[in-house]
């Protein structure tokens, strides 16, 4: 299938309007297993609040966002992560 | 699926950091020996060291992490959820299946793309 040449819009207007599309950072990484007990690179996908990023924020792909969210909700029940972090 | 067949097994263990030194090493000889005691064998046990939870857990504010690699059949993993229920000692448990054993706990970080 290939890598197309997609786009999507970034903020504001004028030139700059068009954003290339961000890659799966773990695609990139040539990480296979997301490990829940990697609390370090799982911080990164969290919000302040400790709420899972959406993928089209960190543009990581739809097979490793559901082995990241795996990985956070096994982090979380061994209080790695919050499930809730007061902000 | 055969039954008999034992799978290799990841654990990581909370226990409570209001034990003593000495009380933890016997908590975790008890874990040991729950597996032992099952036809299991303990690969690797790696110490984790003490950690600030999340979040509390039954009072706890900290705890002292343990990650174990063992072998035992299935059907001994449903037994070792039950004691390990009961031991007071013990703040959290998870037990998970795995492919290989993990000899440091480090991981690669991710690389910026920019």
């Amino acid at each position: 299938m290939g890598r197309k040449a997609r786009y999507r819009y970034g903020g504001g207007s004028g030139q700059s309007r068009f954003k290339k599309r961000k890659r799966c950072p773990f695609m990139i990484a040539g990480i296979k297993e997301i490990d829940y007990k990697d609390t370090e690179t799982l911080k990164k996908f969290i919000t302040d609040r400790g709420k899972i990023l959406p993928r089209r924020i960190t543009g990581v792909s739809a097979l490793y966002q559901k082995k990241l969210s795996n990985a956070i909700k096994r982090a979380r029940h061994m209080a790695l992560l919050p499930f809730v972090a007061e902000a | 699926m055969s039954k008999e067949k034992s799978n290799l097994y990841e654990g990581m263990y909370i226990i409570s950091a209001t034990l003593s030194d000495d009380a933890r090493n016997k908590a975790l000889a008890r874990i040991e020996k729950g597996i032992t005691d099952r036809g299991g064998e303990i690969l690797k046990v790696h110490e984790w060291g003490r950690k600030r939870l999340a979040y509390e857990v039954d009072g706890h504010r900290e705890g002292y992490y343990y990650i174990v690699y063992f072998n035992v059949e299935p059907k001994a993993v449903e037994e070792l959820w039950q004691e390990y229920h009961l031991n007071e000692d013990l703040v959290r448990f998870m037990t998970l299946v795995t492919d290989n054993v993990m000899e440091k706990i480090e991981f690669r970080a991710l690389v910026e793309e920019r």
